[in-house]
């Protein structure tokens, strides 16, 4: 029996020495990293193909059947709810002819059945019949318990369920570390727990995937400006953010920039409900994340676990940036809300997100037009030989006593968006699990 | 509502009056002058077509098998919109401030109309009228976007002539194939 799943060919682009094309010391980034289809092509090997990817939340598979498609990388895969009320990820991808087996976006089922040869594959992705099976009756390679959709590692962490395609990825707890203190903000600040709301927005930006990773992680510093105009309407005057109580923090190429206001962010949704349940709700905050992680429940902040899963505390979107080429992403959005917080508050937050985080959104809609055109202005070769500058806060390293991770102070700094490129120079210099450092 | 993923419906009925050929032209004439305020971006023009409680819902839809029994379109998931008018004059709102750096240059907006239907509602001065509107947007020197759905208005005659009480757009994108969508549909 031959194993039907073949090992990564190394990309050509593993000639380039990945730490000189991001100068983290310095704050230097190439821009060829924003544009070159060699370096695309070996970031869905050694990132995406390699890292723990968000698939979904546990809310959306409340029964058995339950099932949502999406993608790890460029690669489709399926998350489906078993009998047994395991969620399983597989390749959504017929291991016959190879095409595409689950053609909606999600829904409720008993099986996956390709259309081409009727191959019928169940909720675990296991082949489960073929059409007219007795026609194998005499193939000796004809073995359904080798043929089924190829089955990624699932892990999940307060309701968030995540995915990988590498056996030799370290543990989910480990991969997140002590990240998992500032994801707790917004995922265990309630003991009820935390669900997603029923659906969800896609849109496609002709940007490199990384340009909004780098925004989530750690860019404060472009809100007082390119979203000049929705803080005008919203608020009649500026976006300011508060130097002394501030910091940025990451680990491993996480990382959130964030303020201690408690309700920065949430003002934006125009919803004063809201902001009433933050205040209301701050001292049962502090039982279960402590005083200072109270303070970040609904603050002025953005977070991006790597590689391409972000969030906003007090906005509660929560998006993954999906890879579609070197210069395009889809872009796919939820909103999360306490579980047993009241219906009136959930209804809140759904409308105020689209008001500011959908692609109709006063915010958002600046976003995509700055990574789109910090993209394809790297089109040019004169244009691709000027590094970007990203030395902001290069001497603002500190000491926190209860943060863990690298802390900075103040949140308009480059520091985060430089450990994100860190980890990324390491993922993509190294061949294996084993030589990826710690950070 | 007006879109459903199953083909196992019961029949549509007949018409049970129609509008007259005049109010026909009454409608279209309404409906033209409203595309071309929104190409035009003049919103307080437009918001002044509206009632004051008018509402204005564009749902995401999901591409679902026809067995599910949910529907491609359903209230209370998330929309692009789904906005009182003043939520609405709120989103617009920003687009007039100076800083709005990514409406300058403004885009290039037409609103086409088409398909447009008129069958009486329930109130006495209320029709249902539904149309087919394309968005074509074009920006900066190559980005073109074209954005179509399926209209639902319910359109009420009043002494200040025709105003919106409701309109629902089902758009047949389910990824919104544009990085934004800064007109209304």
């Amino acid at each position: 029996m031959v194993d039907t799943l073949q090992p990564p060919v190394a990309a050509p682009a593993t000639d380039f020495d990945f730490h000189r094309l991001v100068d983290v010391e310095a704050g230097w980034i190439d821009r060829r990293i924003f544009w070159d289809e060699g370096i695309y092509q070996l970031e869905l090997e050694r990132i995406f193909a390699r890292c723990w990817a968000f698939v979904g939340h546990e809310s959306q598979f409340a029964a058995p059947g339950d099932f949502v498609t999406t993608y790890i990388g460029q690669d489709a895969v399926i998350v489906a709810k078993d009998r047994r009320g395991e969620v399983n990820v597989f390749l959504n991808s017929c291991t016959h002819r190879g095409n595409r087996v689950c053609f909606a976006e999600t829904g409720s089922t008993r099986q996956f059945t390709c259309n081409f040869h009727g191959w019928a594959f169940g909720l675990d992705g296991g082949l489960i019949s073929a059409h007219e099976e007795h026609h194998y009756s005499r193939c000796a390679t004809f073995d359904k318990s080798k043929l089924g959709l190829h089955r990624a590692r699932t892990a999940t962490y307060k309701g968030l369920i995540f995915a990988t395609f590498d056996p030799e990825a370290p543990s989910l707890d480990e991969y997140l570390g002590d990240y998992r203190y500032y994801l707790d903000v917004l995922l265990d600040n309630d003991p009820g727990g935390t669900e997603f709301l029923d659906g969800n927005v896609k849109s496609r930006l002709r940007c490199n995937w990384k340009f909004a990773a780098e925004n989530f992680v750690g860019d404060a510093y472009h809100a007082g400006w390119t979203h000049a105009s929705a803080a005008a309407a919203l608020f009649q005057r500026d976006v300011k953010v508060n130097p002394a109580h501030s910091y940025q923090a990451n680990i491993n190429g996480h990382g959130t920039e964030f303020g201690l206001d408690l309700f920065g962010n949430a003002m934006a949704l125009a919803e004063p409900e809201v902001v009433e349940y933050l205040k209301e709700n701050e001292a049962r905050f502090a039982e279960r994340l402590g005083k200072l992680r109270s303070r970040m429940v609904g603050a002025m902040s953005s977070s991006n676990v790597f590689p391409n899963l972000a969030y906003l505390t007090g906005l509660n979107t929560w998006r993954v940036w999906v890879p579609k080429g070197p210069h395009e992403i889809e872009l796919n959005t939820w909103v999360l809300v306490n579980r047993d917080m009241p219906k009136r508050l959930k209804e809140a937050y759904r409308r105020g997100v689209s008001r500011t985080f959908s692609p109709t959104g006063m915010f958002e809609s600046d976003d995509g037009e700055n990574w789109e055109h910090c993209t394809h202005s790297n089109a040019g070769v004169v244009t691709r030989r000027q590094k970007l500058h990203y030395g902001l806060g290069l001497d603002s390293r500190m000491e926190h006593e209860e943060f863990p991770g690298a802390v900075y102070h103040v949140q308009l700094n480059d520091a985060n968006q430089r450990a994100f490129y860190q980890r990324w120079a390491d993922l993509m210099s190294a061949s294996r699990w084993a030589d990826v450092p710690k950070r | 509502m007006s879109v459903n993923a199953t083909l196992d419906r019961e029949r549509e009925p007949a018409p049970r009056r129609r509008a007259s050929l005049d109010f026909v032209h009454e409608v279209q004439q309404f409906l033209y002058r409203e595309a071309r305020l929104l190409d035009e971006q003049r919103y307080d023009d437009w918001f002044e077509l509206m009632t004051e409680d008018f509402t204005y819902w564009v749902p995401v839809p999901q591409s679902r098998y026809r067995r599910d029994k949910k529907p491609t379109y359903e209230p209370g998931r998330m929309a692009h919109f789904d906005d009182t008018l003043t939520e609405l004059k709120l989103r617009a709102s920003r687009w007039k401030e100076k800083t709005a750096w990514s409406e300058d240059p403004p885009t290039r907006n037409v609103h086409y109309v088409t398909n447009i239907e008129i069958a009486p509602a329930e109130g006495a001065q209320d029709w249902l009228v539904r149309s087919v509107a394309i968005s074509l947007r074009t920006r900066n020197e190559d980005e073109e976007n074209w954005l179509g759905g399926r209209r639902e208005d319910l359109i009420r005659e009043t002494p200040d002539g025709l105003k919106l009480v409701r309109r629902w757009v089902f758009l047949t994108q389910t990824v919104l194939l544009s990085k934004n969508f800064n007109t209304f549909i």
